[in-house]
C-alpha cells in the first residue's frame, strides 16, 4: 500500500512539475512586457529609461534559465513570491481568495441539488407528464442561456428594476453577514441554475431507469409507503450518477468561474488569475495556474487512494 | 399505488426549495445601506495596479493619488492652474522660480511640508532608477535649494513654459522625506484606511488638510467595477455614489433620469499611428490619403454613440491658451483627393495592410471596423489585428503593423501636451513606428521654452501645418468623457480638456446634499 502511495504521490508531483514549467514557458512566449504595460495603463506611456528601470525592479533583467531555476526553487519550497506589480505576497492572496470561489461553488451547488433534484425525481417519476414537460422545456431554455447573459439579466431585473439586491461587489462576512450573504445570491444563482440543468437532467434520466426495476414493483405490491419507495427503492439507487456527475462538476466549477465572478465583481480566484494576465504578472500567473492543478491533482490522488482502499486489485494495476 | 403517484413529498421539497430561494432574494436591499451617508462611494473603471506617487498608472491611479498627495501646484474645477501646497510662488528670472510654502500645510504623520521634502520629492523623480512618469520632463530642473524651510528656489536649465503645469501633474507630489519604499507619506485631503487588492480602497478625511473646510465628506470608498455595464448598474441600483467613464451607450438614460445627472467634457482623442519604416505609409502622401478617406462622424456615431466630435487636424485640447484652428491645414472627407494622392504615391490600385486596435477595449475594435470600411473604399484592404492590450501595447512597441488605432489624452490644456506623441526623442508605443521628424521636434523644443505667448502661439501654428503635411498621426475624433452620479452629490466637476484625468481634484469640494 506504502509503495502504491509513493508510485502516486511522485507521480503527482511530476505532473506539476510539467504543468509548472508549461507555464513558465507559454509566459515567456506570450507577448507583452509587465513594465511597459504596468506604466501605460489607461493609454499613456513613460520614457523608455523609466520602462527599463521598472524591468530591473520586476526582476525581468535577468536571464530566462535564471529566473526558471528560482521559479522551481521558490515553488518547492511552497514560496509563490510576490507580484511584480504591487509586491504583494501572492500566497495570501490566494488565501484570501480561494475561499471565496469555493463559497460561490459550494452556496451554487446547494442550490442546484435543492431545485434540481427534487424537480428532476418529480419529472421522472411522471415522465410525459404536465411537470415534466414544462421542468424539462425550462431545463433546455437554461441550458442554452449562456451564465454572461444570465447573469446579466439577473442584475438588470433584481439590481437594476427591482433593487432587491445589489448589482456585484463584496464585503467580507465578518464585517456585514447580511450584506454578504446578499452579494452570495446572484452569483450563487448564476452558478446553481447551470449546474442545476445537467443536475436535473441527469436526475430525471437515473429516475425514470430505476423506476422501472423489478424490486420497486415488488416493493409498490407489498404496500410499502410511497415516500419509503420513492426515497429507498428509486431514489437511493439513482444517487450513484449524479454524484459521479456533481463532483466532475465541481473540478470544472473550479476553473470555469471567470465569467461569472467578472459579470458581479466577486473578487475570487479566477478573477485574479485574469487580472494578473491582463498585466502579465507572470508570478502570479503561475502561482494560480499552480493552485489550481495541484487541487484538481490532490482530488485525485485522493479518489485513487480511497479507490485502492475499496478495490486492492486498483493496487496492483 | 403506482410509482408515479409517489410525488407529494417531492412537489413539497420543490415547493420548498423554491420558497426558500425566493425569501433569501427578497431580503430588503435597503438593509446594504449601512455605510453612513458621509463617506462617498466611488465606481472606479479599475483597480489603481500601484498607488506609487511618481509613477503613472492610468486614471483610476491618479485618482487616488490625487487623494493622498498633493504637490506645488494643483488645479481648480474650471482647470485653472492655482497653489496647492505652495501658498504663492513668484519668477525671479525666466529660468528661476521661488515657492513659499503653506505655514499650515502638514504631512498625514502630523510633520510640516518643509522645502526639505520638496527638494526630496523632486530628487526621487530624477535620480537615476527612478521609474517616475516626468523623469524626463523635470531632468529640466538644474537645481533645488531650501531657502529656509518654508521657501524653496527650483532653478530650471533652461526657460520652461510648462513648468507649471508639470509641477500641478498628479504624478508630482510633494512627499515627507521621511517616506520608505513601504510606506509614503503625502498632504493629501484624505489618509488612506484600508484595501484590498482588486477591490476596493477606502480613503478618510485627513482633519489637518491646509484647506479647513476641506475635503467635505468623511471618506471615499473607491470600488472596482471592471465591466462598465456593472459599473452602470452598480449606480442604478445604489451601491455606489459616483462613477468613471459613464458607456455612452447609457449617456441617454442618465440626461432622462431624474436620480441620476453626469458631468461631461470632450477630452481625450483617438488618431491612427503608421509603421513609416517601409511600405505604402513611408510614403507621406499616402498617409495624407488615409486623412482624407475616412468620414469622422461615424467614428464618432458607431464607436461612441455620437458622443464625441470629429477632429480634422491638429489636436489642440479644449482649453488650450491658443486658438490654433487652420481649416486649410485640415483633412476633411474627401474620397477622391484621397484617390488622388494614392495615385500620386503610385497606388493607384490600392494594397494590403494589417490594422492593428484591440479587443480589449470596445472603443478601439468599432474604431477599426469604420476605419477598415473607409480604407476599402480608396481600395486599401486592410486586415484587422485585435489581440488583447498586453499584446497590442508591444505590437506598438515593436512596430508589428502597418496601421493601428489608438486613443489617448495629454496631461494638461496645452499644445505642449502632444509631446509624448510627437516627440521622436521618446519613442513608444504611442507614436508612429520609426517616425521622426527634426522639424516637428524642434517647433515642439521652441514652444515648450518659449514663455512669451505671442511667439508660442507663433509656434504653434507653425506646428499645425507640420503635423498636417508630414502626417505623424491622422486624428479621428475627440470624444466625450463623463462621469455619472446620484442627484444628491454635489460640487464635483470634471475638469475640462486633457484636464479630465485631474479630475480628482474636484472630489475635495464634493459632498452630499
Amino acid at each position: 500500500m506504502l509503495a502504491f502511495i509513493s508510485r502516486r504521490m511522485a507521480a503527482a508531483v511530476a505532473m506539476l512539475l510539467v504543468i509548472g514549467t508549461i507555464i513558465f514557458s507559454l509566459l515567456i512566449i506570450v507577448p507583452g512586457d509587465p513594465a511597459e504595460l504596468l506604466l501605460s495603463t489607461g493609454g499613456g506611456s513613460a520614457s523608455a529609461e523609466a520602462i527599463a528601470n521598472l524591468r530591473v525592479n520586476m526582476g525581468l533583467d535577468k536571464p530566462v534559465l535564471t529566473q526558471y531555476v528560482t521559479f522551481l526553487y521558490n515553488t518547492a519550497r511552497l514560496d509563490f513570491g510576490t507580484s511584480i506589480v504591487d509586491n504583494g505576497s501572492i500566497s495570501s492572496v490566494i488565501a484570501l481568495r480561494l475561499p471565496r470561489t469555493l463559497e460561490i461553488i459550494i452556496a451554487g451547488t446547494i442550490f442546484a441539488l435543492l431545485l434540481a433534484i427534487p424537480a428532476g425525481t418529480a419529472a421522472g417519476l411522471r415522465a410525459g407528464g404536465k411537470f415534466d414537460i414544462a421542468a424539462s422545456a425550462i431545463n433546455a431554455l437554461l441550458t442554452s442561456i449562456p451564465g454572461f447573459v444570465l447573469g446579466t439579466l439577473f442584475i438588470f431585473f433584481f439590481a437594476q428594476v427591482l433593487g432587491w439586491l445589489p448589482a456585484g461587489g463584496y464585503v467580507a462576512f465578518a464585517a456585514n453577514p447580511m450584506q454578504h450573504l446578499q452579494m452570495l445570491v446572484l452569483p450563487a444563482l448564476t452558478v446553481g441554475l447551470h449546474l442545476a440543468t445537467i443536475v436535473f437532467r441527469m436526475t430525471r434520466a437515473s429516475v425514470l431507469e430505476m423506476r422501472g426495476h423489478d424490486w420497486v414493483r415488488t416493493a409498490v405490491a407489498k404496500g410499502l409507503r410511497r415516500k419509503r419507495v420513492v426515497r429507498r427503492h428509486i431514489l437511493y439507487n439513482a444517487l450513484g450518477p449524479i454524484i459521479t456527475v456533481v463532483g466532475l462538476q465541481l473540478g470544472i466549477l473550479l476553473g470555469s468561474t471567470v465569467l461569472v465572478e467578472f459579470i458581479y465583481n466577486w473578487p475570487g480566484l479566477s478573477g485574479l488569475l485574469v487580472s494578473a494576465v491582463e498585466q502579465r504578472d507572470y508570478p502570479t500567473v503561475r502561482a494560480v495556474i499552480l493552485t489550481v492543478a495541484a487541487i484538481f491533482i490532490g482530488i485525485n490522488l485522493v479518489i485513487d487512494i480511497l479507490s485502492s482502499l475499496l478495490d486492492p486489485r486498483i493496487r496492483l494495476q | 399505488m403506482t410509482p408515479s403517484d409517489c410525488l407529494s413529498p417531492t412537489r413539497r421539497g420543490v415547493l420548498i426549495s423554491l420558497g426558500a430561494g425566493i425569501v433569501a432574494m427578497t431580503l430588503p436591499h435597503g438593509t446594504l445601506a449601512q455605510t453612513p451617508p458621509s463617506v462617498l462611494k466611488f465606481g472606479l473603471s479599475t483597480f489603481p495596479p500601484t498607488i506609487k506617487p511618481f509613477d503613472n498608472t492610468g486614471g483610476a491611479a491618479n485618482t487616488v493619488k490625487l487623494m493622498l498627495y498633493r504637490g506645488l501646484m494643483g488645479y481648480d474645477a474650471s482647470g485653472k492652474l492655482v497653489t496647492e501646497l505652495a501658498e504663492s510662488f513668484s519668477w525671479t528670472d525666466p529660468t528661476t522660480v521661488v515657492f513659499k510654502l503653506r505655514p499650515n500645510a502638514v504631512f498625514h504623520d502630523g510633520s510640516p511640508v518643509t522645502s526639505a521634502d520638496v527638494a526630496f520629492s523632486l530628487n526621487e523623480i530624477t535620480k537615476n532608477g527612478s521609474t517616475a512618469f516626468l523623469k524626463s520632463d523635470l531632468k529640466i530642473i538644474s537645481s533645488v535649494e531650501a531657502v529656509d524651510d518654508k521657501t524653496v528656489k527650483i532653478t530650471l536649465k533652461a526657460p520652461s513654459a510648462i513648468f507649471l503645469d508639470l509641477l500641478a501633474s498628479y504624478c508630482c507630489p510633494v512627499i515627507s522625506k521621511k517616506s520608505t519604499d513601504g510606506e509614503t507619506i503625502g498632504a493629501g485631503p484624505f489618509t488612506l484606511k484600508g484595501s484590498e487588492k482588486n477591490v476596493y480602497i477606502e480613503v478618510a478625511r485627513f482633519k489637518d488638510f491646509y484647506m479647513a473646510d476641506q475635503p467635505r465628506v468623511e471618506g471615499i470608498r473607491f470600488v472596482a467595477y471592471a465591466d462598465e455595464n456593472l459599473r452602470y448598474a452598480a449606480l442604478e441600483a445604489g451601491d455606489v455614489d459616483l462613477i468613471e467613464y459613464l458607456p455612452w451607450t447609457q449617456f441617454d438614460t442618465v440626461e432622462a433620469s431624474k436620480t441620476l445627472k453626469m458631468k461631461a467634457t470632450l477630452g481625450p482623442f483617438m488618431f491612427l499611428l503608421f509603421n513609416v519604416t517601409s511600405g505604402p505609409f513611408a510614403n507621406p502622401k499616402v498617409r495624407q490619403a488615409v486623412g482624407y478617406a475616412i468620414e469622422r462622424q461615424d467614428v464618432v456615431d458607431a464607436a461612441f454613440a455620437g458622443r464625441g466630435e470629429p477632429l480634422f487636424g491638429f489636436p489642440n485640447p479644449r482649453g488650450s491658451k491658443f486658438d490654433l484652428a487652420d481649416p486649410a491645414h485640415e483633412w476633411k472627407y474627401d474620397v477622391e483627393k484621397a484617390k488622388a494622392l494614392l495615385a500620386e504615391a503610385g497606388y493607384a490600385n490600392g494594397f494590403e495592410c494589417r490594422l492593428l486596435a484591440t479587443a480589449t477595449y470596445g472603443m478601439h475594435q468599432d474604431t477599426a471596423s469604420v476605419v477598415q470600411a473607409y480604407l476599402g473604399a480608396i481600395g486599401i484592404n486592410a486586415t484587422l489585428d485585435l489581440p488583447d492590450w498586453g499584446t497590442r501595447v508591444t505590437a506598438g512597441k515593436e512596430g508589428k503593423y502597418d496601421i493601428a488605432v489608438h486613443g489617448t489624452s495629454g496631461n494638461y490644456n496645452d499644445p505642449d501636451a502632444l509631446w509624448s506623441l510627437l516627440y521622436s526623442g521618446n519613442p513608444s508605443y504611442l507614436q508612429s513606428f520609426g517616425f521622426k521628424s527634426a522639424r516637428i521636434d524642434g517647433l515642439l523644443e521652441q514652444g515648450r521654452n518659449e514663455v512669451d505667448p505671442d511667439k508660442r502661439k507663433a509656434i504653434y501654428q507653425q506646428l499645425v501645418v507640420a503635423y498636417y503635411e508630414e502626417v505623424p498621426q491622422v486624428p479621428l475624433n475627440w470624444r466625450i468623457q463623463a462621469y455619472a452620479m446620484k442627484q444628491s452629490v454635489e460640487g464635483f466637476e470634471q475638469l475640462p480638456g486633457f484636464l479630465s484625468g485631474s479630475s480628482g481634484y474636484a472630489l475635495d469640494e464634493t459632498k452630499f446634499a
